[in-house]
């Protein structure tokens, strides 16, 4: 099947009625969730997973990329009126937004993250389709050892590229692995650490895991903002813009557009990266960069189209290779393979309905948040409105649901506190909970590829060095785990106090 | 000197990793199979025991852990609570009578003081999350006490 004819079946599903309104229902809750404070596309994402349970599963992934898409737009929207940054990718949009919220211009500063937005999604989806078919038709002479090696190095520049100490990322990756070791061995049959426990025997759910880590946790400091009124009261402004600004940001934003899925096709780095990335470039090509944290149109719209841009462009490891890259797209995996689809170079000829389906209703997701959050922002920021003891109670309660409508055991309820409280501590310590919930999912696969390879060479080692892709990557893998460490090293030992940490912008 | 969070975590850290490595040790071995499953698991408890280590001499980003404001663990603690009680009379009680008590008394505990508004909700959202899942959805939610 060729691009264009894929494309097309892809759209016959995406421009259904049925197809429309779940792409519908998915822009406006992944909205509302994203605007929450705390709740990001990955917490979005994993509620709708119970929810497209027993779903035909394009429509579901119609639905689920509305999702991902409102629920990056809802980020922005609490950036911008209430200069709270959601997760760490939208922190760059308070920058500028925020400024211009205040200066009684939020209609525009909506206006343009929506319309840059929907250019760095546009764009990356184009490149997305011509790309990751080729990707894939490569992957498909890959071995067990490429794909250990390919996943090994993932987790590691995630690990080394996540905010604060390399150290910490990295023991949040390794914790991530050895829960994904709990249960059943799939080669030999051995309970692994299940203590005799029937519940334990599949393993952890990764839902679990997910809600837990990143839903759960960020209740606590819901719980903490309870009293503080963070409503957003000034004026809103018009939703216009001139042909000026128009002008003048299209460079930018195509630019960053390029740049962001070019970020968000390597494994680790993703949309925090971008998003950085992009502020600062334009910063630094600006004519007027003193605009820059004051207002500037162009500030608040780099950082958005560069972070859309790479959020798609992180499915192009996924669809193609069947790897994520980023602990969204490992949600995102889960999601998939939940509904039955295991994503991976085989799929674009096994179920060419659904790899063309999923892109196709990437670019519907994005023409219909455009179309529908425009208008409706100003009310949709209403919601905003719920009372913080409400809130706190209803996330409480989808985290519940979401855990018990896929495996209804009240045992993986108990877990999903552990982990929650897990998160809580990590949170406050300032390990990273992402490297975590993607070595726990990219832990069986490691573990699987490592040991088919080792089969295949009787044990040897030296296969992974020997094929040249498997040994360029773990040389990769090997030094984003080894550099980040020797600067931490050298750092301390020349300025002697160790004040000076390694905490990148990211 | 163990006062600092690096130092701390280390050796929590280390215990688990020595524990998990005792576990490894003990796993059953098969013949004929090139890697077994303790294989990985050893591996693993290695590295996290080495980066241990590393934690606990590493000097930088200490002091970092933000203390909790005074009685805020109190809350957390109770909200702990109660989503434990809501768990344990899930099965039991029934998704819908569990939730609309969950809702309304931790929206109230953590300052929601309007009465009727509270109840509303707390009645409306399960009753109608309940219905959309066991009719529309066809997941069975408890129905545990009530007759539907």
């Amino acid at each position: 099947m060729s691009i264009f004819e894929g494309i097309l079946t892809g759209f016959q599903v995406a421009l259904s009625l049925k197809g429309l309104s779940f792409v519908f229902i998915g822009v406006v809750t992944g909205t509302i969730i994203g605007m929450i404070p705390g709740l990001g596309p990955i917490t979005a994402i994993a509620v709708m997973i119970p929810i497209t349970y027993g779903m035909d599963p394009a429509l579901a992934l119609l639905l689920m990329a509305g999702v991902y898409y409102g629920s990056a737009y809802g980020g922005a929207a609490s950036s911008i009126l209430l200069n709270a940054p959601g997760e760490s990718m939208a922190v760059p949009t308070t920058f500028d937004g925020y400024p211009l919220a205040k200066q009684g211009k939020a209609g525009k500063a909506l206006a343009i993250a929506a319309l840059a937005s929907f250019t760095g999604g546009t764009i990356s989806v184009v490149l997305l389709t011509l790309f990751a078919p080729f990707l894939a038709k490569v992957a498909i002479s890959f071995g067990p050892a490429e794909y250990f090696a390919l996943m090994l190095m993932g987790l590691m520049t995630v690990a080394s590229f996540s905010s604060g100490s390399t150290i910490k990322a990295l023991i949040s990756a390794t914790v991530g692995f050895i829960i994904a070791t709990i249960g059943i061995d799939s080669q030999t049959g051995t309970a692994r650490y299940t203590f005799g426990n029937i519940n334990l025997m599949e393993g952890i759910d990764f839902l679990v895991i997910a809600l837990g880590l990143f839903a759960l946790a960020e209740v606590t400091s819901l719980i903490r903002e309870r009293k503080e009124r963070s409503m957003f009261d000034s004026e809103f402004g018009s939703m216009k813009l001139s042909k000026a600004e128009v002008k003048e940001l299209s460079v930018p934003v195509t630019r960053q557009s390029l740049l962001g899925f070019i970020i968000g096709v390597l494994p680790g780095a993703g949309g925090t990266i971008a998003s950085f990335l992009g502020y600062i470039t334009e910063k630094k090509l600006s004519k007027k960069p003193e605009e820059f944290g004051k207002g500037s149109i162009v500030g608040l719209a780099a950082p958005e189209s560069a972070n859309n841009s790479a959020s798609s462009g992180a499915f192009v490891p996924l669809l193609s290779l069947g790897i994520p890259g980023s602990g969204t797209t490992a949600v995102m995996l889960g999601a998939l393979i939940v509904l039955g689809v295991q994503p991976g170079p085989l799929m674009i000829s096994d179920h060419p309905d659904i790899f063309w389906g999923v892109i196709a209703s990437m670019y519907i997701g994005n023409v219909i948040l455009l179309i529908l959050n425009l208008p409706l922002i100003p009310y949709i920021s209403k919601l905003l409105k719920v009372p913080k003891p409400m809130l706190i109670s209803l996330v409480i309660m989808f985290c519940i649901i979401g855990v018990y409508g896929i495996s209804f055991r009240t045992f993986d309820l108990f877990l999903l506190v552990i982990f929650g409280i897990i998160g809580y501590f990590m949170a406050r310590m300032n390990f990273p909970a992402a490297p975590m919930l993607l070595a726990f999912i990219l832990g069986g696969m490691m573990e699987r590829s490592l040991r088919q390879a080792l089969t295949i060479s009787d044990g040897s080692l030296l296969i992974f060095v020997q094929k040249p892709i498997s040994a360029t990557l773990l040389a990769i893998a090997f030094l984003s785990f080894i550099v980040p460490l020797l600067k931490t090293w050298r750092k301390k030992k020349s300025s002697g106090d160790g004040e000076e940490t390694n905490s990148q912008a990211s | 000197m163990i006062n600092t969070m690096n130092k701390k975590m280390g050796i929590i850290l280390a215990v688990i990793s020595i524990i998990y490595l005792y576990f490894s040790f003990t796993l059953p071995e098969y013949p004929y199979v090139p890697v077994d499953s303790d294989a990985v698991p050893i591996v693993l408890g290695f590295i996290l025991l080495f980066l241990s280590v590393l934690l606990y001499f590493s000097k930088s980003e200490e002091n970092e852990e933000e203390k909790l404001p005074k009685g805020e663990g109190k809350v957390i603690l109770a909200v702990l609570g109660f989503v434990l009680m809501f768990i344990l009379l899930l099965e039991p009680l029934g998704f819908v009578l569990t939730t609309f008590l969950f809702i309304s008394i931790n929206s109230r505990f953590l300052g929601y003081k309007k009465w009727v508004s509270n109840i509303i909700v707390s009645l409306a959202l399960p009753l109608s999350i309940y219905f959309l899942f066991v009719s529309f959805l066809k997941i069975q939610l408890p129905s545990g006490i009530l007759p539907f």
